[in-house]
Formats: C-alpha cells, sequence, structure tokens
C-alpha cells in the first residue's frame, strides 16, 4: 500500500489543477472539490508507513565505506507524517466545506489555492530530500499570499505584497544555505548529510557549515512565523478569511516543525544550534503574548497569539531530548486544531456582527451562545487549562524544560500560559459577557452551521487528546527516539 | 514617590496606544499586564545566561531590571516598533541576520 504515499501530495495537487481549470463548472466543481476534501484525511490513515523511491531508484550501498546513498527523492511515511497529514487534510476538509456552503458561487482559484497550500505542507512533512522541501516551501510562501490576496478585508492586498517581499528576502537565503551543504556533502537527501556529518566527513566547525545553519535557519525563521516576521506573519493572518486564516496558521505550524526536524537531523551535534532555536522561541513567546494583550481587534489577537504559541514547539524542538521534542510536536498538533477552531469561530463572530473590534462588541453571549462556549472551551485550551489538549502539551515542555536543568524557562512557560488566559478573559468578557453596546447590531444574523459544525469537530478532538493524549503520545515519542 | 507617578503616568500614556476611539478598563488592564509581563519575562531570561557566566546573569539581570523599570511604559514603544510597516520589518530582518551571525561567530566551535 506505499503506493498511496505520493498520493497524499499528488491528490490535491492535481485537484488544485482540475479546479482552477474547470471553474466555470460552478456545480461540478462544488461537488469534486467536496470529494477530494474529503478524500484528503482518509488516505494517510490508510496508508502503511514505509518509504517511497521516485523512479524506483533503490538507495545504495558503497561496498568501500559501507554508506548507504539515497539518489532518489524519498517520501517518508511514520506516525507522525500520518497524524499531522490527517489532520491537516480534516482541516482542508472543514475550510473547504465552510467556503462551499458560504458562497453560492465559488472561485476556481481560490480553491486552487488551497489545495496547492496543503498538498505543499503534505510533501514538506513527507520529504527527504532538502531542496525538494524548499520547492514546496517556495509553493507554500505562493499560496499563502494568493489566500491573503483574494480575501475582501482592507488592506489585505498590501499586507499580501509584503509578505511576498519578506519572503523574497527569506526564501533566497534558505536555498544558499541549502547550496552550501550540497557544495560541502555533494547530496541534498537529508539522510545521506545527517550521515555525512555524524560520520565525521564534514568539518561541523568549518566557517560554511556555520554558514549553512545561519542562512536555513534565517529562512526557517520566515516559514514559522519566528521573530522577526511575528508581526507580518499575525499580519497576514488577521487579513485573510477566517476559514483561510485556520489554514494558514496551520501551514505555518507544519512547515515550522518539517523544517525544524530536518535542521535537527543535521545540526543537531551543534550546541548553538538548540541555543539559537531556544533563543528565538523565547522571544516569540515573550513578543507574542505581549502584543496580543495590547490588541483591540480580535483577529491579530489571535494572529499574534498563534505566534506566542509557535515559540512553546520551537522550546520543545530547542531542549532537544527525547521527551521535549515529543512534547514539542504534541504542542504542534495541538495548536493546529486550537488556533483553526479559535480562527473559525471568532470569524463566525465577524460573520454575525461585521466588526472586529472588541471596544466595540458586546453581549454577544444572548445572541450566539453555542459558538461562545466553543470559543471558551478553546481559549481555554490554549491557555492549557486541564483536561484540554494544550495543558497536556504545556505540561510536557515544562517538566521537560525542569528535567533539562532550565528552571526560568519552565516558569516562562506557565506566565506564558497565564498570560494568554488573561488575553481570552479580557476578550471574551469584551465580546460576550459585558451589555452590549446600543449601536451594535446583531439582530438576525446567524452563524453559518457549517462553521458550528467544523468548530464541533474540532472541539471534540481537543477534549479527546485531552483525555486521552498517550494516542497520540506514544507514536511521536517511538518516532522521536528512532530520530536521536 | 517618582516612580509611584511614574506608573500613574503610564496608566495616562496608555491612553494614545488606543487612540482613535475609547480606552475601556478591560485595554488598560491588559496593558498594564503586558507591561508587567514584558519585564518579569524579559529579566527572567536574561538569568539563562548563568550557563555561560554566572557573574554575566548577575550583571546583565540586574542592569535589565533598572533599565526597564525606570523606562516605563514599554508597550506603546514596543508597539510603535512592531506595527505593520515595512521599512521595520525590513529592519529586524537585518537585525536578526546579525544577531544569527554573532551567535555562530562566537558559539560556532562548541562542538
Amino acid at each position: 500500500m506505499n503506493e498511496l504515499i505520493p498520493l497524499m501530495v499528488i491528490v490535491p495537487l492535481m485537484a488544485a489543477l482540475l479546479i482552477s481549470a474547470f471553474s466555470r463548472f460552478n456545480k461540478v466543481t462544488k461537488i469534486f472539490a467536496f470529494v477530494v476534501a474529503i478524500c484528503l484525511p482518509i488516505i494517510p490513515i490508510a496508508s502503511n508507513y514505509g518509504l517511497h523511491y521516485f523512479g524506483g531508484y533503490e538507495p545504495m550501498l558503497d561496498n568501500v565505506t559501507n554508506v548507504m546513498f539515497h539518489p532518489a527523492i524519498t517520501y517518508s511515511f511514520s506516525f507522525p507524517q500520518q497524524i499531522f497529514i490527517a489532520m491537516i487534510g480534516l482541516l482542508t476538509f472543514l475550510v473547504v466545506f465552510i467556503y462551499l456552503t458560504k458562497y453560492k458561487e465559488v472561485s476556481g482559484p481560490y480553491l486552487f489555492l488551497l489545495f496547492l497550500g496543503t498538498a505543499a505542507v503534505t510533501a514538506m512533512l513527507l520529504t527527504d530530500d532538502i531542496f525538494h522541501m524548499f520547492v514546496f516551501f517556495e509553493i507554500l510562501a505562493l499560496a499563502q499570499v494568493g489566500i491573503v490576496a483574494a480575501s475582501s478585508i482592507d488592506y489585505s492586498y498590501e499586507m499580501a505584497l509584503k509578505y511576498m517581499i519578506l519572503g523574497s528576502i527569506g526564501s533566497p537565503i534558505m536555498l544558499l544555505g541549502i547550496g552550501f551543504l550540497l557544495a560541502l556533502t555533494g547530496s541534498v537527501n537529508v539522510t545521506d548529510i545527517a550521515a555525512a556529518v555524524h560520520n565525521g566527513l564534514v568539518d561541523m566547525t568549518s566557517p560554511v557549515f556555520l554558514l549553512s545553519l545561519g542562512l536555513i535557519f534565517f529562512g526557517w525563521l520566515y516559514a514559522s512565523g519566528l521573530p522577526p516576521f511575528h508581526t507580518i506573519k499575525s499580519g497576514i493572518y488577521s487579513k485573510a478569511e477566517p476559514h483561510g486564516a485556520a489554514l494558514l496558521q496551520s501551514f505555518t505550524v507544519i512547515s515550522m516543525i518539517s523544517i525544524v526536524l530536518i535542521m535537527f537531523r543535521i545540526y543537531s551535534s551543534l550546541p548553538i544550534f538548540e541555543v539559537l532555536v531556544v533563543f528565538f522561541s523565547i522571544l516569540a513567546m515573550i513578543l507574542g503574548v505581549s502584543l496580543a494583550l495590547t490588541q483591540t481587534d480580535f483577529r491579530r489577537m489571535i494572529g499574534f497569539l498563534a505566534v506566542g504559541e509557535l515559540g512553546f514547539i520551537g522550546l520543545g524542538i530547542g531542549l532537544g531530548t527525547q521527551y521535549a521534542i515529543t512534547a514539542g510536536l504534541f504542542q504542534a498538533l495541538n495548536e493546529i486544531i486550537i488556533t483553526a477552531l479559535l480562527f473559525i469561530g471568532f470569524g463566525a463572530i465577524v460573520n454575525a456582527t461585521n466588526e472586529v473590534d472588541t471596544r466595540k462588541l458586546g453581549g454577544l453571549l444572548a445572541y450566539h451562545p453555542k459558538v461562545s462556549i466553543m470559543l471558551l472551551i478553546g481559549g481555554l485550551a490554549m491557555a492549557g487549562v486541564p483536561p484540554l489538549s494544550g495543558f497536556q502539551s504545556k505540561l510536557m515542555l515544562v517538566q521537560a524544560s525542569l528535567s533539562c536543568g532550565f528552571p526560568e524557562i519552565s516558569i516562562l512557560a506557565i506566565m506564558v500560559s497565564i498570560a494568554t488566559f488573561v488575553v481570552f478573559v479580557k476578550t471574551f468578557y469584551a465580546m460576550f459577557l459585558r451589555p452590549k453596546p446600543n449601536d451594535l447590531e446583531v439582530e438576525g444574523k446567524e452563524v453559518p452551521r457549517s462553521m458550528i459544525f467544523a468548530m464541533g469537530i474540532l472541539l471534540i478532538i481537543i477534549i479527546l487528546l485531552g483525555i486521552f493524549p498517550d494516542m497520540v503520545i506514544n507514536g511521536i515519542s517511538s518516532f522521536v527516539g528512532g530520530m536521536l | 514617590m517618582k516612580l509611584y507617578d511614574q506608573i500613574f503616568d503610564v496608566v495616562k500614556q496608555f491612553r494614545k496606544l488606543f487612540s482613535p476611539g475609547p480606552v475601556t478598563n478591560a485595554d488598560v488592564s491588559g496593558s498594564i499586564t503586558a507591561e508587567i509581563f514584558i519585564i518579569v519575562s524579559i529579566v527572567l531570561a536574561a538569568i539563562l545566561l548563568r550557563h555561560v557566566s554566572v557573574l554575566l546573569a548577575g550583571l546583565v539581570t540586574l542592569i535589565l531590571a533598572i533599565v526597564l523599570i525606570s523606562n516605563i511604559p514599554l508597550i506603546p514603544k514596543f508597539k510603535i516598533e512592531q506595527e505593520d510597516s515595512l521599512e521595520k520589518m525590513l529592519f529586524y530582518a537585518i537585525v536578526v541576520l546579525c544577531i544569527i551571525v554573532v551567535f555562530l561567530y562566537w558559539g560556532g566551535n562548541l562542538v
């Protein structure tokens, strides 16, 4: 069944192209998009774990050095890939479902961008080839720009353009780093590069090797929206349609973990790599949450919180132990789900009120009780309140940093969680609990049922992962153990 | 007394942060929380320098605490620096590249 592995990329990619080509036929496009979207979470669940070599070029053994070489572009599929791809597939399905039910006439190019982004992050997760990863990273960046530019929110073009300009700095710098690695090792296969580095074929203190780390690291900061790119990342979330923002943040999280895991495999012997990851993760946590506290636009607030949460993921990877990396990846999975729930939920409020300023909102609990309760639980999950999924991953991260001898980081993580809780209490009070302002019109504006359905599905997953975290943690831990 | 006046003045300055538009209690309390959070978290993060040198960590923590507290309110300044201007984003991208170079130059040979 390993033939299903490339299909995880090919299916959304082909769907994107076909939908774009035949978007004139509205009804057919809708049905086709819906069917493909349903297939996306099913394919990774139905597929067996294993490797796929494009072109059928199997690895070759060098009898002199006893080293394996991988001539083909290789896709590696194991438990973390399965769970993340299934989650991205589910999220794509929910987002496409919301989009299809929201508009009578659907836009082929917009659906093209959604499926293209999904194909790109799936390929980034699966690939064992650093250049292949870069190509899909570029495709993903273009899809993200398109999703933001296609929204009908003011200044979305401007924000998309800024993101593209910053990307034109981050991406070539990353490509240069990959070029240096290729020059040093003669390969773009990550397993081959890691073997060359760890077998002493590459001098780890050589300036070229260190420079490649610095350049790829900078590209990673752009991909993941860590400082200095936290402002633009939160900006593009706030300028995209709410369902689009839910998918965009999941793209960011996936590209973050796929690149950092590749970097970890290559550079983990260099202590400075872990120092850099921890430094920028702490910076993201501090800046993200403190700026979220001062926002009055709640979409921007969620954007900054999402950036702050990325710091937790980086922290887990940066600490570098099996337990810490497992916690980081579990946090990544939780963030994808929780932030998507919040973006869709707050999007539902925008849909019902046409207002994004918390100062002009109030009393919405009486009008939209289902949305408000689900948003509250989502907010509590993000803040790390038990027994929700965010609590489990954050507790693991606190324990991991304590066991690594960094109690300061544990205290900081707890402080960030408390500050996140404050953000939610403040926003929830402002939007739902205080008296409704007289000039706010909410009568007769219903929240689309598809949004409530999507929130309900995500909420169930949050509660399930909170109560039964082991169903994910054990598989991730085994994968991380193998990687280390 | 001077510090008390300074803290009281912070609340007044938050008005500018939220203009145009009304300033609610929740916004001001959120900003004060952010102010305290940012000072404490930066000082706390500076303690991590003890893994390099205990003396350095002590000095940096002390200096940071004094500089940050005497410069409140920090949040309006932070917010101005973190706005959506492309020039500022590019400036900080270059600053971060420099930081990475500094890290690798002095820490790259720790194998």
